[in-house]
This record gives structure tokens, sequence and C-alpha cells, in this order.
């Protein structure tokens, strides 16, 4: 009772702060100039193309979910870590450079239980931003394009091809999809919030978040590291894209999330140790 | 109330705090001072497990800080210089989060103590809007919600205008008075250590170099502030004793005598005394003249 009272007001600070909002902003934005460009001609015969090309029906899959499924392929790892991975990397860091800290510290919790609010916190933020970016992207589509037709997914780079005509059948797998990302992304947080665990800048924090996730990024698309693919951590972080196969395959899936919640865990230990361990002067 | 015992701290390899003994009874107002970098506040981060200490140990009503943090901190506030608190919340939400940490938030209890700190009309304005006298006041809201034994006040009255320290001293007088709350003040400021408090530790280089009573610290053994009737008569008796007039109405003894020896002299001799009383010298005096002569 007393941690839901605690995670209650870290939530609360988490969301008065305005840097909180710029993530939702953006992708209002960009949401918003996805959808204008699937209004232009040229953008619509271009998908017209891919979709009959694999045999399917244009006016069924040129639908609100297979748009807002583009919308979450292409945003969420670029975009969307620039915010989950300043929020996670502001949210210790960010308390103590601003001397917010000593007056926590001045009450009786312990740093280890602190922590896990604040984690807990990032990562129910990493979550439900995933889902208001699909939310919201939706009901834009369905603005734009009405909301009938069914979902047509296609990821080269992870070889997932699959096509639900029903509507029911492409929603479903689109939220099943979003938790996925959510998941995924939480690996993100943990990074910054391991680092802003540390006695570093936030700022410094999110850089050296996002300069790890480009930089597993690009390694893994070199040709050399093809075999090793999956020793990277942005490809196990990409598996949520299995959710959407006809038949998932939970054992790839299991694989993937259980690797990225043992390194969610080791970096919680990590930055808790280094936070245990260090000195905070009044 | 508090306890410390052979605290030893150093940070890079410098030592800020060598062994660090003494206590605070129940009921007290404790001033600890010392110049900056004297380990005032390494102390008072020790007291609050912010800081590790190298060796020594801390307690609070017999619990250890070390060991047993969260029980022994249950009962203590603390308000430092500049409280930092969530800008961007107002005073009321600030409080309602940082009673979070606390065991809970009594919003009863919290409207009770808001009115006491004279903080009712701006609570619910947004913390950024407040002025460095209503921080402090809402600084001293949160240290009080958990109803503490223990009051750990570090630079409270910086940058407080004088009706601000003024009031503030008086409350927290009021405090230990109503309360019988224990209260452990650190400032630079030696005339408000003087007004409130009881005893006082003094700090160099993270050394004790005083713990004892204002009182007996600031109450000089030679020197001594006389009235009586006829100097002239007096001044041999003084000088017979090794005495002399140190300025007007002040007689100076020789050091280590007793002052009694004298003042029956001056009796016998006839002079009829109107007051004796030993000359009073303010905390800063007596502060500046302990640390330079630790230092010779």
């Amino acid at each position: 009772m007393l941690f839901l009272q605690q995670l209650r007001g870290e939530l609360q600070k988490l969301l008065a702060r305005p840097r909180t909002w710029i993530g939702y902003g953006a992708f209002l934005i960009m949401e918003a100039l996805i959808l204008f460009v699937y209004k232009l001609e040229r953008s619509q015969q271009h998908m017209r193309g891919i979709i009959e090309r694999n045999g399917l029906e244009f006016g069924n899959y040129y639908s609100s979910l297979t748009i807002t499924f583009t919308i979450m392929l292409l945003s969420m790892f670029l975009l969307g870590s620039i915010y989950f991975a300043l929020v996670a990397g502001d949210i210790v860091a960010k308390e103590n450079e601003d001397g917010n800290l000593r007056m926590v510290f001045s009450r009786p919790i312990s740093r280890l239980r602190l922590l896990l609010v604040k984690y807990t916190a990032v990562s129910l933020y990493t979550f439900s931003f995933v889902f208001f970016v699909g939310i919201t992207g939706y009901l834009m589509a369905v603005a734009a394009v009405g909301w009938q037709g069914g979902l047509f997914v296609m990821e080269p780079k992870m070889k997932v091809f699959a096509a639900y005509p029903e509507w029911w059948e492409g929603a479903s797998r689109l939220t099943l999809s979003a938790a996925g990302i959510g998941l995924s992304m939480i690996t993100l947080s943990s990074i910054a919030f391991m680092f802003s665990c540390l006695k570093i800048k936030p700022a410094a924090a999110t850089i050296v978040t996002l300069t790890i996730l480009f930089v597993d990024m690009i390694l893994q698309n070199f040709p050399f590291f093809k075999p090793y693919e999956s020793f990277f951590i942005t490809w196990r972080m990409s598996s949520w894209i299995f959710l959407m196969e006809q038949n998932i395959p939970w054992p790839k899936l299991t694989e993937s999330y259980a690797l990225l919640g043992g390194f969610n865990i080791t970096l919680f230990v990590i930055g808790w140790t280094s936070f245990q361990l260090r000195d905070f002067k009044t | 109330m508090l306890e410390i015992n052979a605290l030893r701290k150093s940070f890079g390899g410098k030592p800020a705090l060598r062994g660090l003994s003494f206590s605070i009874g129940k009921g007290e107002i404790h001033g600890l001072l010392g110049h900056n970098g004297a380990g005032k506040s390494t102390t008072l981060g020790i007291i609050l497990g912010m800081v590790m200490a190298d060796s020594g140990e801390v307690t609070i009503d017999g619990i250890s800080v070390s060991s047993h943090r969260s029980q022994a901190l249950r009962k203590v506030g603390a308000i430092f210089e500049a409280p930092a608190f969530y800008d961007y919340l107002s005073g009321w939400e600030n409080l309602r989060i940082l009673m979070g940490y606390s065991g809970g938030f009594d919003a009863t209890a919290a409207q009770k103590t808001v009115e006491e700190v004279g903080l009712t009309q701006r609570i619910h304005s947004k913390v950024r809007t407040y002025s460095h006298g209503m921080r402090q006041r809402l600084a001293l809201a949160q240290a009080l919600l958990p109803e503490p034994n223990l009051l750990l006040l570090d630079e409270p009255t910086d940058g407080l205008d004088p009706e601000g320290i003024k009031w503030f001293r008086d409350f927290i007088l009021n405090l230990r008075d109503s309360r019988g709350m224990t209260v452990l003040f650190n400032s630079h400021l030696l005339a408000e250590v003087e007004l409130m408090c009881d005893r006082v530790t003094i700090l160099r280089q993270g050394e004790l170099v005083f713990e004892g009573a204002i009182d007996g610290l600031c109450e000089e053994t030679d020197r001594f502030t006389a009235d009586l009737d006829c100097w002239e008569k007096a001044m041999p008796v003084i000088l017979s004793l090794g005495g002399n007039m140190a300025a007007p109405g002040i007689i100076q003894i020789p050091h280590g005598s007793d002052p009694s020896i004298l003042l029956a002299a001056l009796v016998q001799a006839g002079i009829k005394l109107r007051s004796f009383s030993p000359v009073r010298r303010s905390l800063e005096d007596v502060y500046m003249e302990l640390l330079e002569g630790k230092k010779m």
C-alpha cells in the first residue's frame, strides 16, 4: 500500500515535468505528418504496389490498422528511444543534481526501495507511452481512412510477413505487438536508468544510453555481424515483431524476453550497487 | 537522544572527520559550529545515513543509523540550507510526496502543520512561486510532519530577513518548550546560536575543539564586572592579591585564582559591593579564540 503511495508520488512528479510531455507532443506531430504522407496519391500508389504484389486486396489492407502498425514500426526505435532515454536518464540523476535527493534522504526510506519505486515508474511510463502512440495513431488513422479493414504486416529485416483480413484479428495482433514493443523498450529505459544511478549528469545518462542503442543498431547491420545478430540487444528488442506472425513462435519470443528481463535486472543491480555505495553530501 | 561516537570519514584520502564524538540530550538545542570544511555537513550527512562513515557510530534513541537507518530516522526531521523542493509541484503536493517516504500522508495532520508554520494561503501554489522565507516554512512543515523527536537544522536561517530569522528562532524555541523536541542546529550565525542553543560543539578540521554549555563557554574565569562604592579603597586590596583593573569597572585576577578570596578581602576592607559577576564574552569572540588558539 505504501509502495503504491510512493509510486503515485513518483508518477505525479514524472507527469508534472514539461520534458515528459515533449515526447507526447512530438509523436502527435509525427503521426499527423505520416498520415499526411499516406494521403498523398504517390504514397498510396506505392502502398498499392506492395500490397497487390503480395496478392492482397489494396482496399481491405490500406487501413487504419496497417497505418498504425507502420507508425509504430518506424518510429518507436528511432524517435521513442530519445524520450525513453531522456525520462529514465533524468529520474535519479536530475533529482541529485537539483538537490531533491537531500530531502528524500532525510526520510526513513531505503535506497533500494527508492530505486524500485523510480524504476517501476519509468517502466510504467515506457509501457504506457507505446500504447499512447498506438491509440492516438489509430484514432488519427481512423479519422483519415475510416476504421474498417484488415492488417498488413511486412518487415523484411526480421523476415516477418502476415495479413489479417478481419478487423478484430488485426486489432488484437496490433495490441499484442504494442505490449511487446512496450516490454522491449523497458530495456532501453533500464540502460538509461542504470546510468542515471551513477555519479553523472542527467544529460550524460541520456546521451550514453542513446549512443549504446545506436552503436548496437549500426553494428548489427554490418554484414560481418549477420551470423551473430541475435547477440545484439536491439535484435532482441525487435523480437516483438514475431508476435505478428500467423503462428507465434513462443519459444523464440520467450528466449528473447527472458534475456531482456535478465539484462534489465542486471542493469538495475549495477545501478543500485553504485547508488547504495555513494555518499550524498548535504 | 543523539550519540555520536568516534566518527571517522575521509573523502579521497583527505580526512573530514577525525574520531568525532559528542552527544545531545533530550530536549536540548545543540549548536554545531566550525569554519567551512570543518566537517559539520559531513556529520549531518552521517546522522541521516546519506554519507557512510569509515568507522564510528551514530545512534538516535539508542538505534544505530548504520545498521537500522529506517527505524532510527522514523522520528527525525531535517531542514537544509536552500531546501530543494519539486518546484513544478505545489507545496501541498510536495508534502504528500515527501511524507510518502516517511510512512504515509495524513491530510489532517498536514493541514494542521501547514497552519502552524503559517503557509495556509499559499500551500496550493507552485513552489517555484515561493519566496525564500516561504520555502523555509515549507521545509519546516515537511520536517515536522513525521512528529519528530529530533530536528536537524543545517543553516536554516541563511538568506532569511531579520523578521524571518526571529520568527524561525521563536518557532524552534517554542517547539523545544512545548514538545520537548531535541534540535541539532548547524549555523554560521553565531549570534543566533547564542540566542537559541543550550550547548555547542565546535569543530575544526574534523576534530572536536569544544563541547559544552554556552554559559560556561562565554563566561570568563579571571575577569569580573564589579560595582562597588569606592574604587580608591578597593585598588590596594586588588593589587595585593595580584589583580588589577583591566578596564573601568572590570577587575582581572591572576589566572586560576579563586575569586571568592578577593570578594572576602574586599568585604573585610569595608568596601560595599553592589554586584560582582564574570565578564560575559560573545560567542563569536570565544569561537574565534578557540579556533585560533588551536592553530597555535
